[in-house]
């Protein structure tokens, strides 16, 4: 009953599992926005890709996979220049930059 | 097989949103807040999906999870601008 | 010349219209024609973009299909293979990070191009861009060392440039070293005594 397509959307589906939760445990434990942005905007994305991608191997070629292969393309093309905007906005009113020999720079 | 994992992703999913709700509580300044905000935006549209799959009508929840990513994109877009004023 | 970018746009629109409505009756296709059309007119100015210096103007969707595809692809394999380096860094338990602030200058002319190569820029893991002006100065945050290095290499500035049409040079600028970004650069590379009183603030 298990057929090899299954088998791969699990198989994905658990590795956007995976990057989402190193995707939250980046944004416990980095020091200052800037990183904590790498962390939403990377790990996030690539989590979610993987995800809805394995939806798409599993429900094959109808109109629902073209749906989520849009939310893909939407993910693909939004999400960095949400990131984008977010950081220009930080960066032009001022947010400090944490470097590494200037510890607690910020915390 | 494929109904546990989406289980699991639900509970993983609910997890990470509620931490992100303390980071966005406690977040030093306006831009950690949206940067968390940003996250659960977008962990809500796969929750959608995974609720649409254990619902047995993933057409239909498809179409607000569009809906949904298309509505986080502006919001946050817009909310940025907003912080940023005349500088943007 | 006009016609071309009105038949890709309109086309693209009908395309996404079938596939939200998802029904193939004649009714149908007829509004979806007549929607494509009307919002291809009121949209077609927004799309036509005017570079730096208000010479050129370039339409936003003109671009060559299987070279972009071909880039996504690449695109998405440079995110698999770099998000495990930046999965790695922040699972480690001494956090192995090292942020810096580099910046960079391109000569493209196109600002889709620009547009391109920031969105590529921050979505490849390690690197998140802050800021794009005008005249092609690109500020990067870098989470790692690696990061950095993959900049300096120029690898993906020359993918871009090349799926475009455009100049492939470009030249990397070191911290606070050009005068109007010298306000910055303070700010951005940290190098002096104003970035860690900024700093202890928050």
């Amino acid at each position: 009953m298990i057929d090899i397509r299954e088998i791969i959307a699990v198989i994905m589906i658990a590795l956007g599992i995976l990057f989402l939760v190193i995707s939250a445990v980046g944004m416990l434990r980095l020091p200052d926005f800037y990183s904590r942005l790498h962390a939403s905007g990377n790990s996030e994305t690539l989590g979610m890709m993987l995800m809805l991608l394995g939806f798409v191997v599993y429900e094959g070629a109808n109109l629902i996979s073209f749906k989520l292969i849009f939310i893909f393309l939407f993910v693909f093309i939004g999400n960095p220049i949400g990131t984008h905007i977010l950081s220009k906005t930080a960066f032009k009113t001022g947010e400090p930059v944490w470097t590494k020999d200037k510890e607690g720079g910020g915390k | 097989m494929i109904k546990f994992v989406v289980i699991l992703a639900v509970i993983v999913l609910i997890t990470i949103i509620a931490l992100m709700l303390g980071r966005a509580l406690r977040g030093p300044t306006v831009f950690n807040r949206m940067n968390a905000l940003g996250v659960i935006s977008a962990d809500t549209i796969i929750l959608i999906v995974l609720f649409g799959y254990l619902d047995g009508r993933i057409d239909m929840y498809v179409d607000i999870a569009i809906s949904y990513a298309i509505l986080g994109f502006v919001g946050s877009i817009a909310i940025a601008k907003f912080l940023g004023g005349k500088k943007l | 010349m006009k016609a071309r970018y009105y038949l890709k746009l309109v086309i693209f629109l009908f395309v996404f219209w079938i596939l939200l409505s998802g029904r193939f009756e004649a009714k149908f296709l007829i509004y979806g024609v007549l929607t494509s059309l009307i919002a291809s007119y009121v949209c077609m100015p927004l799309l036509m973009l005017k570079s730096a210096d208000g010479k050129n103007e370039y339409f936003a969707l003109d671009f060559p299909v299987w070279r972009l595809v071909l880039y996504c692809l690449w695109i998405f394999w440079q995110l698999i293979t770099s998000n495990f380096a930046l999965a790695r860094a922040i699972v480690s338990p001494d956090l192995a990070i090292n942020p810096r602030v580099v910046r960079f200058k391109v000569e493209m002319d196109n600002p889709m191009a620009l547009t391109v190569l920031a969105n590529s820029i921050t979505l490849t893991p390690g690197t998140v861009t802050m800021n794009v002006t005008d005249d092609g100065i690109y500020e990067i945050h870098a989470l790692t060392d690696d990061a950095a290095d993959g900049i300096r290499a120029g690898d993906m500035q020359r993918r871009v440039a090349r799926l475009f049409g455009q100049d492939e040079t470009f030249v990397m600028l070191d911290g606070a070293d050009s005068a109007d970004n010298a306000d910055r650069g303070e700010k951005g590379a940290a190098a002096d005594g104003a970035g860690s009183a900024e700093g202890g603030m928050i």
